[in-house]
């Protein structure tokens, strides 16, 4: 550590206090809600700052009635779906742009970049027209297929396949292993960090997703999380603690996941970022 | 997401691309800013007829006065353009005793919340329960425009096979050519709809033809706290019926201190803002849009900037500004108001709201909501409007049938729809929710009949309704893009409960409403 | 390529293909289902953006980008600088300042609801400050034309405000150490480095920064739709582009049309933007070394 780096005591107290401070800040939202999340109905119009009476009941309500379980439920067979389908359309398109060589790819590859310039809005409308002849409105595949590919996760992984030492290209060549042979032994597992970053971008991005749900799901039970707090702030107006109840529920789980894989968030979220 | 960029300087970012963007912003700011039109998006061109659109100092006074004279004494129901009922789809009501299969399976989408869903869930549970045909399976839809929304944006195979709309959406999907008018299976099935309200069934009449049937029937009333009348030395036994009664009640109240204000006002478009201009031109017996209100043919423009309209509003400003009355926004969750009365700091005293807002209301004070008062201290009154005759518009929802779904999901359809209103099953929903029976002989059977006995609070939504005097204007006006005027109608009642000038305000506001009707009517 | 082929068939279907749909669309009106289109000419797209009501919806947009966008870099650095030293427990500190990744739109604006509801809410219910901000109490941050959007924007900043964190920390780490080290022995302090080696070595970062919240900020939605229902009347200082187009008091709610016209104008603008900030300052950013 060097010297300059070590700030006095004063300026160390200092600085303690400072990250109190915002600590405070960035956390009072969140406690406010756990706090009302876990009030009987008849306490959440009193002081919301301190936790006048606990009870469980309200997020076993919200669960229950409120359907939250078959939210997360929904919201996480989509979110997997689609991450799945994210990396394997990535890793495939990824490796053709890469490693293998065809005319017009150039072009190609602008065409599938520039998809990622366009925003959701854009496409809305025909996309629900589209997902309602498919018979897909309501249901999981309305949900996941728009979304099984990603220009964000091809440009990724070129970038890390186009990092591949050639020559073991080359040595797969000359051992008469095809390109999926080599694909799957070889460089996939080499990629892992970044794919695993992908998958983790990916399963948040669809788990975060509140337009196209609220378009796509008109039965109470097929909502994900996103849509369905909505449905449960505007059907339980009167009950600010149930909500609260449903937004924890909702956050929970990715509050978990995300302490859990920290790295690759870390990863997946500066992949575009540090370096151009 | 970055493509490569090739520049590389060695060094520090310099100030000068910072200014630069700056520039450009500027510059693309300016270009954009000077490439307002001042227009309307609707008054897009849509469509090869030019519509005429009226001067925005409403001056078509003249010939809407000729109009409500010429047709007077004329039964709504016979008027210039009829529609026969063939040219509609038709209704095999006979088709469910024919089904041999299972029960059919219909799916219901309505947009009840809270107690109202669990009283509908009730009486879709005994259904279900009392035969085998027919198996229901409600769909919360979370409210009335997320299901027309979602019904207009899906395709045939998704929609349900009956849909509750509510009463602003008549135009819309009686042309729509998506529903089977009920008039055809009330017609097909020899129903007998005698102990109706007439004014339910024609508030759901378009140009002769029933479209559908109603079910949940409100109209809005007045909620006043009796315990701040009687501190105000009022009878709180007598709720103020003109809007003058309703500045000298509340100038009393304010007086005496019995609460800060007197009247509390919102100005949304699913409460006050949406439907005030609205009731008030009918019980004033003004028509609010041209051909009848939109009913025997269909609206090209809105009439409200008049001089009644101009004079009605102003005195509601009037009496904000005397600080008589309180606007409390535009409520988007429908309890604002009631909220307002027992704000502990700044209360008021009486509020206009919808009548099945009532056991919500009784419900929530009982639960101690505000110290010391209980549900019995909750006054109600028919709703106060312009002149001393009681009149209402109708409000709330009905039932629809869709179609293209079958003949026996439409039979089935028509069976559930029938049991809804069953005079029993009215009954109890009336006095569960507090909303209006559709039928009269609901009256005569428990347990309303002993609700309104015990408990007349519940009653006066239905006797204001009866007693409401008949009239080409005294249904609520058809337009085909209704939902967004209102959503117009309420801007300009926040505008002018915030001090805005009430002529300007209102003749914007129908050129607006004007624009949208032209759009609709090109279009559709 | 057959290895091509998944993803192509899905950007095509649902990238490319909506949008070539949505630009031709955009310059037809429809009836209130959709259905009988009529073609009216590529001046509708004119037209639609220099209709009021667009043009309002820009405003707030721009407005609500300009508060949101420097709010969040401001914040975002401040708080890595903040947590960029070997101090004991920093890690705690780190974790709670990137926890606001995990909340979604829905999440973190909900919970911002319930903090600025007047009389319930905490933000809203502090007697002193009340004194103060007498709009916080009655009618309440979010009812107030003129606090509406500030009340959305917190939110907004503070969604985001783990995304930004958990970037400019990484990116700070990828700084090395020795250009301090220089710098101190050359005598430059804290600020002085700061300015001359930090900000420009986050370049990079600060300018995906900058793409992403300002695109986000573009296109926002959950939030307009959760706090303020596009705003509070008369003059709905909260409807941004996106809630115009679909958000549930929009006067285009039932004209296929002119929605995907606004769409596909806001496409146009998110092009534009993100091309003015790649040109203006990423021409400058220092890359590598």
């Amino acid at each position: 550590m060097q010297s300059f780096d070590q700030p006095s005591a004063a300026g160390r107290i200092g600085r303690y206090a400072l990250l109190c401070l915002v600590t405070f800040v960035v956390l009072f939202p969140i406690y406010t809600t756990v706090v009302a999340a876990l009030k009987p109905g008849s306490e959440v119009l009193k002081n919301p700052l301190l936790p006048t009476a606990v009870t469980f009941d309200v997020l076993i309500e919200a669960w229950n009635e409120g359907r939250l379980g078959r939210y997360l439920l929904n919201s996480f067979v989509v979110a997997f779906v689609v991450t799945i389908a994210q990396v394997i359309t990535s890793v495939l398109a990824a490796y053709a742009f890469a490693i293998l060589e065809f005319p017009g790819k150039r072009a190609v590859f602008v065409v599938f970049v520039a998809t990622l310039l366009v925003p959701l809005e854009a496409t809305l409308v025909v996309n629900l027209d589209t997902v309602d002849s498919l018979g897909w409105l309501n249901s999981y595949q309305g949900l996941a297929v728009p979304f099984l590919a990603t220009a964000f996760g091809i440009f990724l992984l070129r970038q890390v396949f186009l990092t591949l030492p050639r020559d073991l290209l080359d040595a797969a060549a000359i051992d008469g292993v095809g390109h999926l042979g080599f694909l799957r032994h070889v460089a996939v597992p080499l990629v892992r960090p970044t794919i695993g970053a992908l998958a983790l971008f990916s399963f948040l991005g669809t788990w975060n997703q509140y337009l196209w749900p609220n378009l796509v799901i008109n039965e109470a039970d097929m909502n994900t999380v996103q849509s369905g707090l909505r449905l449960l702030s505007r059907s339980s107006l009167s009950e600010p603690n149930l909500v609260m109840a449903g937004t924890v529920i909702a956050a929970v789980p990715i509050f978990i996941a995300l302490f859990v894989f920290q790295r690759q968030l870390v990863r997946g979220l500066t992949a575009g970022a540090v370096k151009g | 997401m970055l493509p490569s960029l090739h520049a590389r300087h060695r060094g520090v970012a310099r100030r000068r691309p910072l200014l630069r963007l700056a520039a450009l912003s500027v510059v693309a700011g300016s270009i954009a800013a000077a490439c307002s039109s001042g227009e309307s998006a609707l008054e897009i061109d849509s469509g090869a007829d030019p519509v005429q659109s009226t001067g925005a100092q409403g001056g078509t006074t003249g010939t809407a006065v000729d109009d409500t004279g010429s047709l007077e004494d004329t039964a709504l129901a016979s008027t210039t353009t009829v529609a026969p009922l063939a040219d509609f789809p038709a209704c095999p009501t006979d088709a469910l005793a024919a089904a041999t299969t299972g029960p059919i399976e219909i799916t219901f989408w309505h947009g009840m919340n809270d107690v109202l869903e669990d009283s509908l869930i009730e009486l879709t549970d005994a259904y279900n329960a009392s035969q085998d045909k027919v198996k229901v399976t409600l769909q919360n839809q979370t409210g009335y425009d997320a299901a027309i929304d979602k019904f207009i944006q899906s395709s045939a195979d998704s929609r349900p096979d009956m849909i509750q709309f509510p009463e602003y959406s008549l135009q819309t999907f009686a042309q729509s050519d998506t529903l089977i008018p009920i008039g055809a299976c009330v017609e097909s099935s020899g129903f007998d709809t005698s102990a109706f309200l007439d004014r339910a069934i024609d508030a759901y009449t378009f140009q002769g033809v029933q479209w559908a049937m109603p079910f949940n029937v409100s109209n809005p009333v007045l909620y006043y706290l009796r315990p701040k009348f009687e501190a105000a030395g009022l009878d709180a036994d007598v709720a103020p019926l003109t809007l003058e009664d309703m500045r000298a009640t509340s100038q009393q109240i304010v007086d005496s201190g019995a609460a800060t204000y007197g009247w509390v006002l919102d100005s949304g478009p699913n409460s006050g803002g949406g439907w005030f201009l609205e009731q008030w031109f009918a019980r004033a017996g003004e028509p609010y849009a041209d051909n009848d209100n939109g009913r025997s043919a269909p609206a090209t423009q809105v009439l409200f900037d008049s001089a009644s309209g101009v004079e009605l509003m102003t005195f509601v400003q009037d009496m904000i500004n005397d600080e008589l009355a309180v606007s409390i926004g535009d409520n988007s969750g429908g309890q604002d108001t009631y909220l307002k009365l027992i704000d502990p700091a700044a209360d008021g005293a009486m509020t206009i709201g919808t009548s099945a807002a009532l056991g919500g209301v009784l419900a929530a004070i009982d639960s101690g909501l505000a110290p010391g008062l209980t549900g019995a201290d909750v006054g109600v009154g028919p709703m106060p409007g312009p002149s001393p005759e009681p009149g209402v518009n109708l409000g709330g929802a009905s039932l629809w049938i869709v179609d293209g779904k079958g003949d026996e999901k439409t039979a089935a359809s028509w069976d559930y729809i029938t049991y809804l209103i069953t005079a029993e099953a009215q009954s109890q929903w009336a006095s569960q929710t507090g909303y209006v029976p559709v039928r009269s002989d609901a009256l005569d059977i428990e347990p309303l009949l002993t609700t309104y006995a015990q408990d007349s609070r519940f009653r006066v939504a239905y006797d204001q309704m009866v007693a409401a005097v008949d009239g080409d204007t005294s249904l609520a006006p058809v337009l085909g893009p209704q939902r967004e005027v209102r959503v117009a109608t309420a801007n300009a009642t926040a505008a002018i409960f915030n001090g805005a000038d009430v002529a300007s305000t209102l003749a914007a506001t129908v050129a607006q409403a004007n624009a949208l009707i032209a759009s609709y009517n090109q279009r559709n | 390529m057959a290895m091509l082929a998944p993803s192509a068939v899905i950007l095509g279907v649902f990238v490319l293909y909506p949008l070539g749909r949505a630009v031709w669309l955009g310059q037809q009106r429809c009836d209130n289902f959709g259905d009988n289109c009529v073609s009216q000419g590529f001046g509708q797209y004119l037209d639609l953006f220099r209709s009021n009501e667009f043009q309002n919806a820009l405003e707030v947009t721009v407005r609500f980008a300009l508060i949101t966008v420097p709010a969040g870099v401001i914040f975002g650095v401040g708080l890595a600088v903040l947590a960029d030293k070997y101090l004991r427990g920093i890690g705690i500190f780190r974790a709670v300042f990137s926890s606001t990744v995990a909340t979604s739109v829905a999440v973190a604006s909900l919970m911002w609801l319930f903090l600025l509801q007047p009389s319930v809410g905490a933000l809203a219910n502090v007697g002193w400050f009340n004194s103060l901000f007498p709009s916080v109490k009655s009618p309440g941050w979010l009812q107030d034309p003129d606090t509406a959007l500030w009340a959305v924007s917190a939110s907004s900043v503070w969604a985001n405000l783990g995304f930004t964190f958990v970037l400019v920390t990484a990116g700070l780490q990828s700084i090395p150490r020795d250009l301090h080290e220089a710098a101190a022995v050359d005598g430059a302090g804290g600020i002085r480095r700061f300015w001359s080696i930090t900000f420009p070595m986050l370049g990079p970062t600060l300018l995906f920064v900058m793409i992403v919240s300002s695109t986000r900020a573009f296109q926002a939605y959950g939030e307009i739709d959760l706090l303020t229902g596009g705003g509070p009347q008369p003059t709905n200082p909260t409807t941004t582009i996106p809630y115009f187009i679909y958000g549930q008091n929009s006067p285009i709610r039932n004209d296929a049309g002119l929605q995907a016209g606004a769409a596909v104008l806001l496409f146009v603008m998110l092009l534009v933007l993100s091309g003015l900030q790649l040109a203006g300052i990423g021409k400058r950013v220092h890359y590598g070394d």
